[in-house]
């Protein structure tokens, strides 16, 4: 364990001095990010206001506050695509993966931590001007800030983590392109991405609460913005370890299934 | 001048008829991106059914307008203009200036995405869907104002592309500015009306997102008054001499540069 | 039956089988291949058997397509067998145990393990953390692979900004300070110029004899082979056409010898020595038996009036490409 520990933090330290190089392509790609939360936010505050001030529970400073920790939450959720793993494949790196005594998920997970703390750092001034520009309104409290910490640590892994399984699919096809397109769908309307769930009809809101997207995206922004009472904070909490272990299982069991195929077959 | 650009259409063309493939998967990424659109128009108007005067049918209007522009875009300005700042940063630019046709008129027509042409297909769908249910259909002069709207549209956002890949030139790492661009873009599906003041005028005048969607949107929907269209008009001639000019200047600098 | 325990690698009846579709060209038989799929067994690895001792340095040889890659896969894990027993340190590779990854290393000529933006002196950190080495061994080794492969100035550049060699050099270093038991090397010595070449096999060699470590190593660089390994292994299309010693190999197969011969008189038929392969003027190439060479030669001296004369073994590529010709294995 402690071995691992070693690992974590000499990876985060590589990833951290790798990703400062292209901190001004990150900076830019952030800011070209930050379109679609604007768009969204300027839509139903446009809407909030005409409706007489709020609609589902949210004013135009809710909608405000809720999509500029959007922009945190979207970063945190940004992981290694599953369109990587042809790329990988072809490219002999898992056959490099393979030969080494680590899991590769940890070479994923610790390298994409460290492009988040790079990632902060130039997040910060924008979210500052986002705040001017929009008044927010923030209900957080102490406990719902350090819930939210948390909450972005599981949104991570369960993101990584399922990504993940899509991207082992690449192990039995390379057909991919259409299957993943969907997810991502899904996922937009579902995780609270577009719009908080509370704003879709009823029957689309209890499908979403049988699937993990929401647990990567909506709650940890919920959890800060103080829109949870502290019950509902622990629940999500609770709700995302489940996933977490969930989808390891998952992972786990693919995993082994795929290097197997993989390893009959040649590369 | 024009039959070159047909020659090098068709060769584009040619080329990707090949990856039959290829169509499949653009369609059913144009099905997503549009369905996911209509989607959320769908939820806007659940709670309120007018958006800054702009009703359902305009919306979808809008939204078809956009999904038809993207089409435009990505079938011709997308990959031309992608392919000339690869040629920029990787040196290969010089094969073109080799050629005895116009610079600017091979860097901007040579590459084909045909594919692309699924979005275009959906985008007049969605917007003779929207058209249907206005109250008040456009008649035979909107219409073909329309089609100028969409042209002037399409070549301003084509200038502005260009004015933009001609910075590679100066400042090889564009690709960070452009990536800027296609996150602005979005910004289109929305009438410009909604945003606020300040933001309007940089999605209008510095980004021309709004010239290229909201303006033909607006004439579809009835909406167009005639200082919108000689502005749109005088945009449009000011922004392809802008272009030219910048590009020849940018050509001479090159040219210079390496001897 | 070998015994396993005294072999870091054995290899028994080894088989590697693809299967390929089989179709033949014209339209009847594309419209039968839609119904019912023939397909063929290719073997990549035919029935291939060898042990290999502690501390070897083995070469395998073979045109493209014979099967030593795949060999070498296998027996790092990377590639189930068909069939067969495969053991390397007592583990069966496909396993892919922990214990065993730490105790191996597969190098491949031109493949990039080394983070690209960074220096290697951090990548090696990042190896020290993955296979778990202790600190003090881990700065002995790294020090020494510095200081035999003259890495000083290269460590802290970025890998990107290193020549093509200096990145073979930090990469092949990055690669064993884990100190693994067993090398599989892939063409390591591809795309170098000569010195750098020569470099890297002197660090071979010098691992090999500090560390006691098993080598198997495939080369198209008859240099390679011929400076480090002993004993060949010869693959072709799959099977073991010849295991054994480098220098048996030649006597075996290419039992002759080439004279070169100048002559004072250019029309002299030299006919009657042996086989004439080139004429040209007064110089002559004659290929002779092993065996018959010394004589042959006194007899030209003393018959001919001979101005030059120079005596060649064959070269080994010449002595390979015999043994595959022969396509049957040499016992």
């Amino acid at each position: 364990m402690k071995d691992l520990l070693t690992f974590y933090v000499q990876s985060l330290k590589t990833s951290i001095m790798s990703t400062f190089q292209y901190r001004t392509g990150q900076a830019f790609y952030i800011l070209g990010m930050m379109a679609e939360p604007v768009i969204y936010l300027v839509v139903w505050s446009t809407i909030a206001n005409a409706q007489g001030g709020s609609i589902a529970g949210y004013t135009a400073g809710g909608f405000a506050a809720y999509y500029i920790i959007w922009t945190l939450v979207r970063n945190i959720n940004i992981v290694f695509t599953p369109y990587g793993w042809e790329w990988r494949i072809q490219r002999g790196e898992l056959s490099g993966m393979l030969l080494r005594p680590l899991h590769p998920l940890h070479y994923d997970l610790s390298f994409f931590a460290g492009m988040k703390v790079v990632m902060i750092t130039i997040w910060l001034p924008i979210a500052v001007l986002l705040t001017l520009v929009f008044h927010p309104t923030f209900n957080a409290t102490p406990l719902s800030v350090i819930v939210f910490v948390f909450a972005l640590v599981g949104a991570y892994l369960i993101r990584s983590m399922l990504l993940w399984l899509l991207g082992m699919i690449t192990f039995w096809t390379t057909r991919v392109g259409a299957i993943y397109e969907l997810y991502f769908a899904f996922e937009l309307l579902l995780s609270g991405r577009l719009v908080p769930l509370a704003l879709m009809p009823g029957w689309v809101q209890k499908i979403a609460a049988f699937l993990p997207f929401q647990w990567t995206f909506q709650y940890p922004i919920e959890a800060l913005i103080g829109q949870l009472s502290p019950v509902q904070l622990f629940e999500g909490l609770g709700m995302q370890v489940l996933w977490i272990a969930g989808s390891f299982a998952l992972l786990r069991l693919v995993w082994h299934f795929g290097v197997r195929h993989f390893s009959s077959v040649g590369n | 001048m024009f039959r070159i650009a047909w020659l090098f259409f068709r060769v584009g063309t040619l080329n990707e008829l090949q990856y039959r493939v290829n169509f499949l998967v653009q369609l059913l990424k144009s099905l997503i991106t549009l369905g996911t659109g209509i989607i959320g128009l769908e939820v806007v108007f659940s709670h309120t059914t007018t958006l800054a005067g702009w009703t359902r049918p305009d919306l979808l209007a809008v939204m078809g307008v956009y999904t038809l522009m993207g089409g435009l875009i990505n079938i011709s300005i997308q990959p031309n203009m992608t392919q000339l700042l690869e040629d920029v940063q990787q040196g290969t630019f010089d094969y073109v200036l080799t050629k005895p046709a116009d610079a600017q008129l091979q860097v901007s027509v040579r590459k084909v995405q045909i594919w692309s042409v699924t979005d275009i297909l959906l985008g007049l769908g969605v917007l003779v869907y929207a058209v249907t249910q206005l109250k008040e259909g456009p008649g035979l002069l909107q219409a073909l104002m329309f089609v100028a709207l969409l042209i002037m549209g399409g070549l301003m956002i084509y200038s502005f592309w260009l004015i933009m890949t001609t910075g590679a030139f100066w400042v090889v790492r564009m690709e960070n500015i452009l990536e800027l661009f296609q996150g602005v873009y979005q910004a289109g599906r929305w009438p410009v009306a909604i945003y606020p003041n300040w933001l309007q005028v940089g999605l209008t005048f510095i980004v021309p997102v709004a010239f290229a969607v909201t303006v033909p949107a607006e004439d579809i929907t009835g909406r167009l008054t005639g200082a919108t269209l000689l502005e749109t008009l005088a945009v449009t001639v000011l922004l392809l001499a802008l272009s030219r000019w910048f590009w020849r200047f940018g050509l001479k600098r090159y040219s210079g540069a390496s001897s | 039956m070998t015994d396993s325990s005294a072999y870091d690698i054995t290899v028994g009846d080894l088989y590697k089988t693809y299967f390929v579709p089989e179709r033949e060209a014209g339209l009847k038989s594309s419209l039968k291949s839609l119904v019912r799929r023939k397909t063929s067994a290719v073997h990549a690895v035919d029935a291939i058997s060898f042990t290999i001792e502690p501390g070897e340095v083995v070469g395998f040889l073979g045109p493209n397509g014979a099967g030593k890659t795949t060999t070498l896969k296998i027996l790092s894990g990377l590639l189930y067998p068909t069939s067969g027993v495969v053991s390397v340190l007592g583990h069966t590779p496909s396993r892919r145990e922990k214990d065993f990854l730490r105790q191996i290393t597969l190098i491949m000529g031109n493949r990039n393990q080394l983070q690209w933006d960074l220096p290697a002196l951090d990548s090696f950190e990042l190896n020290r953390a993955i296979y778990r080495i202790p600190q003090a061994d881990y700065r002995r080794t790294r020090d020494e692979f510095i200081e035999l492969l003259d890495l000083q100035g290269l460590i802290k550049k970025p890998v990107r900004n290193l020549s093509l060699g200096e990145r073979m050099k930090v990469e092949i270093a990055g690669s064993l300070l884990h100190c693994p038991r067993v090398l599989f090397l892939d063409e390591p010595t591809i795309g170098l110029d000569v010195t750098m070449q020569r470099r890297i096999r002197e660090f071979i060699a010098a691992y090999n004899k500090r560390y006691n470590a098993t080598v198997l190593l495939t080369s198209h660089y008859m240099a390679d082979v011929e400076t480090l390994c002993k004993r060949v292994l010869v693959l072709h299309h799959g099977h073991l056409l010849f295991d054994g010693n480098l220098a048996d190999l030649s006597d075996r197969f290419a039992a002759y010898k080439t004279i070169n011969v100048t002559l004072e008189d250019a029309s002299v038929d030299l006919a009657a020595y042996g086989a004439v392969i080139e004429h040209e003027g007064e110089r002559s190439k004659l290929r002779v038996s092993k065996a018959e060479a010394p004589r042959i030669t006194a007899r030209l001296l003393s018959e001919c009036s001979v101005i030059d004369l120079t005596i060649e073994d064959p070269p080994i590529e010449d002595v390979i490409e015999r043994v595959f010709a022969q396509e049957q294995p040499v016992a």
